[in-house]
């Protein structure tokens, strides 16, 4: 058991949690746009920046990501010091220049108060904030159909060869878990577009409503061992069904009580 | 374009046929058709057990890889700031007019690739270009059409 202090306060964790995992659950709100707890932490997004010391630093403290950090005994970690504050305030001034048009960016922007930015605005600036979390995840998810393209400025998320992805289920995993939903996919009636590929989904044959694409159900049966049928059933007529199961069980349970 | 993609199996067996070998296997298909050709990813991800996408991302990463055809001469002007203060933007200039192609661009005939790039690390004879693997160091403009010809 570690046992080290956030804002004064003692806590415990064990080895190898992470700061930001300790700091989190105890209820402290600091902002992150990378950390998924599903996948490892990339530090790429710099938000959950905090101020740590110890006592024998004499006074002297370093700013550390704190979902990168792992937790160490008698750690004195700040999450919302002045200096920190500014750190924060200053990335997320660099977010609004890259990212002006993105909600999410003006959302946390407004939280910290910062009102414009102090850099040169990329006008024209797409709303991906190179987070990678999208990539993490799909390869997370046993695909890896999109990854980093080129480097520096032009860096992108694209499939490879930027063309539709062979290896993309249509899970939306990505488009899900993107912290500035920049990544696009539209909709038919039976079908579903991402990454410039279209993908038949299945229908709920209770109530007729889209479930998932047929390529991530057939993944799913192949990986789980989940029979096809299952994804021909959407989550709520599943839910009703199991409601009316145990409704079942109830009454029979009455029943031979009584 | 139509390559013989049968030196693929003999690069990959230079190396153990797994992800830690993806970079020397890229670098040995880049020397062997001055390219990364679609096809020669596509089968370094199978033979590596690498994801397709992690290749890609690799090529389109280095400056050393290119995923278009490159010229058999590769032309480098270094524009560091030792060269960049002794001239290479008129030495790029110089090798832009007479090549007909601009800086990143490989001619039509894929005989020469022009490449700007920072510091080498041989400031001392700024300004330095670089034909193939070899540097000429004090390079001025009346030397170009020279090194055109015969690196
Ligand atoms: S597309 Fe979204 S999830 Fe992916 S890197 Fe960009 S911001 Fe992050
Ligand atoms: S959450 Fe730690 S750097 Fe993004
Ligand atoms: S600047 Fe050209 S070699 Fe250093």
């Amino acid at each position: 058991m570690i046992k080290f202090t956030i804002n004064g306060k003692l806590v415990q964790a064990d080895q190898g949690d992470m700061l930001l995992t300790v700091i989190r659950r105890e209820g402290i709100d600091v902002p992150s746009q990378c950390h998924h707890q599903a996948v490892e932490p990339s530090g790429a997004c710099r938000l959950c920046m905090v101020e740590i010391t110890r006592q024998e630093w004499d006074g002297w403290s370093k700013f550390v990501t704190s979902c990168l950090y792992p937790v160490e005994d008698g750690l004195m970690v700040t999450t919302h010091s002045a200096k920190v504050i500014q750190l924060r305030k200053t990335i997320i001034d660099l977010y609004l220049a890259r990212h002006p048009n993105s909600t999410e960016i003006m959302r946390l922007a407004s939280e910290y108060g910062v009102t414009r930015t102090t850099y040169e605005t990329v006008a024209d600036g797409d709303d991906c904030i190179m987070c990678g979390l999208c990539t993490r995840i799909c390869a997370h998810m046993g695909f890896s159909a999109i990854s980093t393209v080129g480097r520096g400025h032009d860096k992108e998320i694209a499939p490879p060869l930027k063309e539709a992805p062979t290896d993309c289920t249509g899970c939306l995993s990505c488009a899900n878990n993107c912290p500035t939903n920049f990544i696009e996919f539209t909709r038919d009636s039976n079908s579903l577009t991402i990454w410039g590929r279209t993908f038949e989904t299945l229908a709920c044959s209770q109530c007729g409503k889209t479930t998932i694409t047929r390529d991530f159900a057939e993944h799913l049966s192949k990986t789980r061992d989940i029979p096809i049928a299952y994804f021909e059933v959407c989550d709520d007529c599943h839910r009703k069904e199991t409601a009316k199961t145990m409704g079942r069980v109830v009454n029979w349970t009455r029943e031979v009580q009584a | 374009m139509n390559h013989d993609f049968s030196k693929l199996p003999e690069i990959f067996d230079r190396y153990s046929r797994n992800p830690e070998s993806l970079i020397a296997v890229l670098q040995d298909i880049q020397q062997e058709y001055h390219y990364l050709p679609c096809e020669a990813l596509q089968e370094t991800a199978k033979n590596l057990s690498v994801p397709l996408s992690k290749v890609f991302s690799v090529s389109t990463f280095y400056n050393a890889f290119s995923l278009t055809p490159r010229g058999k001469k590769i032309i480098r002007i270094c524009k560091g700031t030792a060269c960049h203060i002794r001239g290479a933007y008129q030495l790029q200039h110089q090798f832009e007019t007479m090549l007909g192609i601009k800086a990143g661009e490989t001619s039509k005939d894929l005989k020469y690739t022009l490449e700007v790039v920072n510091c080498v690390g041989a400031c001392a004879m700024a300004p330095v270009v670089i034909v193939d693997e070899k540097y000429h160091g004090s390079v001025d403009v009346s030397n170009v059409k020279r090194l055109i010809k015969r690196g």
